[in-house]
């Protein structure tokens, strides 16, 4: 019997193996002691890193769009909490995402917003057994530039993704459930439980096993995933025709992993942060973003991947935010018929997810990163596919980019772009800065300068 | 099953002869006689070239060949004769009589049609196993039991289930989480679970609220197990162990009153009680104690509750059984909860490989000292076959044994190199995917293989792969006798692995699945509390276990004047005579209104928003999951209902019936919206209710074909008087689910005749089964066309 006071311990780890060592995942090798990966990263340039954040349901965009334009402007509410980042933030007004719109395809504009916002592609309306969207423009980015870092990239959610049925009059939840897309038939599902994700990251490192044996399982490993590349190659020529994509399916994340693991033998090993395991998926909503925020945040750090995606609600979602004051379901909410309570309510959530994202852009500020801090050398686009989400209007989206981009963003400002300009353009604009190569995302028509 | 031959040989499906050119003349006098005056008289005026109402011509329908050459129109204005949806409510009714035997000449000639014309069998692409599946198998194949595809990323599911072959992707990220479930699986059936550091995990309830009623209760729960104050929740253990359950009291207690008594319960059972003293002022907030117990790994339902809240408090309480204090009243007996649960563990954990594992690895004694070389391809071989759930070629065997001996070249022992094996065998596209030959080029249709059978029927019967009985039938080519399947079919039903239909089928179609994650507007339902929600969802589990383990009617999922209750569920029925946390099968009274799946509070729940009742949801799930007459999906900028003046000036009735009166609306909500008033007087929890707000609840409702109810049973008896709606929608479902892929206006014959098999069988839930398992679609694989 112990007597605490008032106080109860809202997260209660047993601490894991701290600033000791760990491995990735896949990989065998001894790391060095974290400092010293540090000191070899800050020797290089710093890399620049993308990211780009999806809240669901649209925003109040009277609270939402600054006033004037140009850099003297005042922050509305729902961006107020952005105030300690405004020099590095740039809010932009006028894009549309023409492709979430009906285009005689009928109901379901949730799910095209989710599904097109990265991609510019008009989904296909389908219930499940022929997905096709488009390529969206984080893997592009993970695509070129990805086999630079352990993970080519990072798919986060915070939204259970145990769903049943159709998610959006007839839409497979495939597409609301991932904004990211490896290929117009490929959507990544999002990882949402901080442990998988930490584990996912820093590996889950057994001590009692020698770096001798290490390497033995880690060629045997290589072997049986060669051998199970044969064995699958084989099989693809025995099974029917109309059968063989499914196997071709697995043919390629096969040899995606063998390269993976090649490629984690080669880079530079991660070390274990002086950060505790998660346990799980904590039940306050706070908590796990936060949590899942500082491991991405993490992620970037030890330059374990340069390319993110955060779903912190997925389109249609029905979360209810209590812990805000709002009770009411989120997707039924927004459709506000201009109610003065209902805008209030969604403002609030507007305002409460923007607060979360300061978190995110707080450590990103707090964390050294060669010359600069992360934030510097980093480009995060927050935004949604629908702007009036009571009419599901697809233009004029809210949008912003936060972070220095290496020097390449100039922040502290309102600009508005020119009527229908596609928001894809404005991701060729920012994979230009990393060096990626793409002529074309979706629906673009060229690159936004910002 | 008559046309399918025994294994392995081409197959010559019994093709009716087509008619002959005078029956012919006859159907077609028929078709002249009953169907076009009807047609002509009572839709063209709507639906002629010239007015196209709904874009819907019916002129090129007019005569008797179009029957077969416009069959999936003919099928729709079938269904819209057949649910009273056409002609529209404003136009005269048609003659019953006559509209019957339009209806039944249809039906027959669709029969006659399908009868002529060679199976449709239709195909599913190959599965992967889904993270269910995935589970079972590798529990069934080597007794590994932690779940591990539970950290897989969640199946994306088609046609209302996640078995769909055509939706089962495969992202890198889920390959990447196959070699390392691979791995962890492998080592933990050969040499027990890794040792693992203690770690903790905190519950904390999804809300609670200060309760600062000052009244006692002389008659109440006294375990505390259905009071709101307990905190209840599920827990999955990684492994055997002792753990720390560490109980946390929040809020104040009356002062003067002797110290709170807590206990731990796991799965219904009582741990400890432990003695928790009031702080100074009968603060308790952050008080707590811990105990430690050992339990077993997998998910175990765990409760803190506060016991005998309301005794031993000061005497001018006037509670039961008070103690000598003479405190005057002061802070509410029942202002604390519990507030936190803190599991922590594993402490003392289990070593070594288990049992069961030993026996799945070895089918015997494990070795001692050195392996033989024949012994190691035994075990290997054995291994294999049952993951591939099909016999193994030399090869195979030769390879992976290859394995075993270069593993123990390198000095490593026996078991590791089973340990690699066994992990190849797992990442092995053999065992993920459910794979099926094609026929031999040429053969345009054949039976499935004896193991490819036996296969199709332990992943739809127990998600999991065939046991050693069925694997022993494909083995000795004895599946496809006559009377085998019948046997197997019964025999598996009764083995409690048929659970995995009552989850994974039952919680899709009800979509009871969604509870877990379902939550409600906490101020407003207070006592929908974790253990509620538990309930709920057992209840429903049960009720289906039932139906299935006592074979009894499908009928009973609509009708039932049973279910199986415990105290909290009980009492939130308004039941009375239900003690304790153990579920029992219950006889509903005649005057509850409560009676099959649809009164069920997790069925109303989950068809509810968070906040209020929707008698538009409710009405879509019944006709999605009950009726088999889905709508159509909505227009897009369909506005809500203003949720502030249901109750208050006009209630949702006159708000839905505005909506009605928009045409483009009305075609489907006339049928929708009437069901789902049928079940207002249940709240959006399920609770009893007979006001909203300030009005009284109106749950009377007239269908478009003019039947009006008025309340829940009456609701209930018109879906009795429609029961074979219900019969094809559940043969439908389940054969969806049978099969893995969505299915197609082609199967729509297969549905109606395994439903018209089922009145003669009483309805039995194995009846149902075994029509599905003897269709064309179950036996049979056809070539596809590859995609174009």
């Amino acid at each position: 019997m112990i007597i605490t006071g008032k106080h109860i311990p809202r997260r209660h780890f047993i601490r894991g193996l701290g600033a000791a060592i760990a491995l990735p995942m896949l990989d065998s090798m001894t790391p060095p002691a974290f400092s010293q990966a540090a000191k070899t990263a800050a020797r290089k340039a710093p890399p620049l890193r993308m990211s780009y954040f999806y809240v669901p349901n649209g925003i109040v965009m009277s609270n939402w769009t600054p006033a004037a334009e140009g850099a003297d402007f005042e922050l509305p509410s729902i961006l107020k909490p952005l105030a300690p980042f405004r020099d590095q933030s740039t809010i932009i007004s006028g894009l549309i995402n023409h492709q979430a719109n009906a285009l005689g395809d009928g109901g379901g504009d949730h799910a095209r917003a989710g599904a097109s916002f990265l991609t510019g592609s008009h989904p296909k309306k389908t219930g499940g057994t022929d997905l096709f969207a488009g390529i969206s423009a984080d893997q592009i980015a993970a695509e070129q530039i990805g086999q630079t870092t352990r993970l080519p990239s990072l798919e986060l959610g915070l939204d259970d993704n145990r769903v049943v049925g159709h998610c959006d009059s007839g839409y497979s939840c495939a597409y609301t459930n991932s904004i990211a897309w490896r290929g117009p038939s490929t959507p990544l599902p999002p990882e949402t439980n901080p442990r998988l994700l930490f584990e996912r990251l820093f590996g889950d490192f057994d001590p009692s096993v020698s770096a001798e044996t290490r390497a033995r399982r880690a060629n045997y490993r290589k072997s049986i995933l060669d051998s199970t590349r044969e064995e699958t190659n084989r099989l693809l020529g025995q099974v029917g025709p109309a059968d063989r994509h499914k196997i071709d399916e697995y043919l390629t994340t096969i040899r995606d992993l063998e390269k993976r693991i090649e490629q984690a033998d080669a880079s530079q090993p991660v070390a274990m942060p002086d950060f505790d395991k998660p346990s799980g998926i904590p039940s306050d909503f706070s908590e796990h973003a936060r949590l899942m925020y500082d491991l991405q945040v993490l992620a970037f750090q030890a330059d374990i991947t340069r390319v993110a995606t955060m779903v912190v609600g997925r389109e249609g979602s029905v979360r209810t935010y209590e812990q805000i004051g709002v009770a009411d379901p989120h997707h039924p909410l927004s459709h506000h018929q201009n109610r003065a309570e209902s805008l209030e309510k969604l403002t609030k959530i507007n305002t409460y997810h923007m607060e979360l994202f300061a978190h995110f852009l707080n450590r990103l500020r707090t964390t050294k990163d060669g010359d600069g801090t992360l934030l510097d050398h980093s480009m995060i686009v927050y935004g949604c596919g629908i702007s009036d989400s009571n009419r599901h209007t697809h233009e004029n989206l809210p949008v912003l980019v936060a972070g220095g981009g290496n020097g390449t963003l100039k922040g502290g400002r309102h600009v508005r772009v020119a009527e229908n300009t596609p928001i894809t353009n404005l991701y060729l604009g920012l994979l230009d800065r990393m060096d990626v190569r793409a002529e074309k995302l979706g629906d673009s028509t060229g690159k936004l300068e910002i | 099953m008559s046309g399918i031959s025994g294994a392995n040989g081409a197959v010559a499906p019994a093709v009716q002869p087509k008619e002959t050119p005078s029956q012919l003349a006859v159907r077609e006098a028929e078709f002249a006689k009953i169907v076009q005056p009807f047609i002509a008289d009572t839709c063209m005026e709507c639906h002629d070239s010239g007015t196209r109402k709904g874009k819907l011509n019916l002129e090129p329908l007019s005569d008797f060949h179009s029957v077969e050459r416009d069959r999936p129109k003919w099928e729709a204005i079938y269904d819209k004769l057949r649910h009273g949806e056409m002609p529209p409510k404003e136009e005269a009714r048609p003659d019953a009589a006559q509209l019957r035997s339009v209806t039944k000449w249809l039906l027959g000639q669709f029969d006659r049609q399908d009868a002529a014309a060679p199976p449709y069998i239709g195909r599913a692409a190959p599965r992967r196993l889904n993270r269910s599946e995935y589970n079972n198998t590798v529990r069934d194949l080597l007794g590994v039991t932690f779940m591990p595809a539970d950290d897989f990323p969640p199946d994306n599911s088609g046609y209302g289930f996640d078995n769909n072959g055509d939706v089962l992707s495969l992202s890198p990220l889920l390959t990447e989480k196959y070699l390392k479930a691979a791995e962890k699986v492998a080592r933990t059936a050969v040499f027990g679970v890794q040792p693992m550091k203690p770690t903790s995990y905190t519950h904390q309830p999804w809300y609670i609220d200060f309760d600062t009623t000052k009244a006692v209760k002389q008659v109440y729960d006294e375990t505390g197990l259905s009071l709101p104050y307990a905190l209840h929740v599920m827990h999955r253990f990684p492994v055997d162990g002792d753990y720390d359950l560490t109980g946390f009291v929040r809020g104040f207690k009356p002062v003067g009153a002797d110290p709170s008594r807590v206990a731990f319960w796991i799965d219904g059972k009582q741990i400890q009680e432990v003695s928790v003293p009031i702080g100074p002022g009968g603060e308790m907030n952050g008080l707590h104690d811990t105990i430690r117990t050992r339990v077993s790994a997998g998910d175990h339902w765990m409760a803190v509750s506060l016991v005998k809240i309301y005794e031993r408090l000061p005497v001018a309480y006037g509670a039961p059984n008070p103690n000598e204090s003479t405190q005057r009243v002061g802070k509410s007996p029942t202002e604390h909860f519990i507030n936190n649960l803190i599991v922590t563990g594993p402490f003392d954990q289990k070593k070594g490989p288990t049992p069961e594992s030993l026996q799945k690895l070895y089918r015997g004694a494990p070795p001692v000292g050195k392996v033989s070389p024949a012994r190691a391809r035994e075990i290997v071989s054995d291994l294999a076959h049952r993951a591939y759930r099909r016999p193994v070629s030399k090869e195979e065997v030769d390879s992976l044994v290859k394995l075993v001996d270069r593993v123990q070249q390198d000095g490593e022992s026996f078991e590791e190199g089973l340990a690699l094996t066994l992990t190849r065998i797992l990442i092995s596209p053999n065992f993920l995917f459910r794979i099926e030959k094609d026929p031999p080029a040429g053969v345009p249709v054949a039976a499935l293989s004896q193991h490819e059978l036996a296969t199709r029927l332990s992943y739809f019967l127990w998600s999991s792969m065939p046991d050693d009985e069925l694997l022993r039938l494909a083995n000795d080519k004895k599946l496809e006798q006559p009377g085998v399947i019948d046997t197997q079919v019964r025999r598996m039903l009764k083995d409690p692995k048929a659970f995995a239909l009552v989850e994974n089928f039952g919680g899709q179609w009800l979509q009871f699945r969604a509870l877990e994650s379902h939550t409600v507007e906490r101020k407003a339902f207070q006592h929908f509390t974790e253990y509620t929600k538990m309930s709920m969802q057992r209840e429903t589990e049960k009720f289906i276990e039932h139906i299935i383990r006592e074979d009894r009617s499908v009928l009973d999922f609509v009708e039932a004047d049973y279910t199986f209750l415990n105290q909290r569920l009980a009492e939130y029925y308004g039941i009375p005579g239900v003690e304790g946390t153990d579920f029992r099968k219950v006889t509903l009274p005649a005057e509850t209104s409560r009676r099959g799946v649809l009164t069920h509070a997790s069925v109303l729940t989950v068809s509810s928003y968070s906040n209020r009742t929707s008698p538009v949801l409710r009405g879509k799930f019944i006709l999605e999951n009950i009726l088999n007459s889905a709508p159509p999906p909505p227009p897009g900028d369909v506005p809500s209902l203003e949720d502030k003046e249901i109750g208050s000036t006009k209630t949702m009735r006159e708000q839905l019936e505005a909506h009605r009166a928009q045409p483009v609306c009305a075609s489907c909500h006339v049928r929708m919206d009437p069901l789902g008033f049928g079940l207002e007087n249940f709240d959006a929890v399920g609770r009893w209710r007979e006001v909203i707000g300030k009005l009284p609840v109106d749950s009377s409702g007239e269908l478009p074909d003019g039947r009006t109810f008025n309340g829940p049973l009456e609701l209930t008896s018109i879906i009795k008087t429609d029961k074979m709606d219900f019969v094809e929608c559940i043969s439908d479902k389940l054969l969806t689910y049978a099969l893995g892929r969505g299915l197609t206006p082609s199967d729509r014959s297969a549905v109606r005749k395994i439903s018209a098999q089922l009145p003669a069988a009483e309805y039995r839930f194995s009846s149902l089964v075994l029509g599905i398992v003897n269709t064309p679609q179950f036996r049979l694989r056809a070539p596809a066309v590859p995609k174009t």
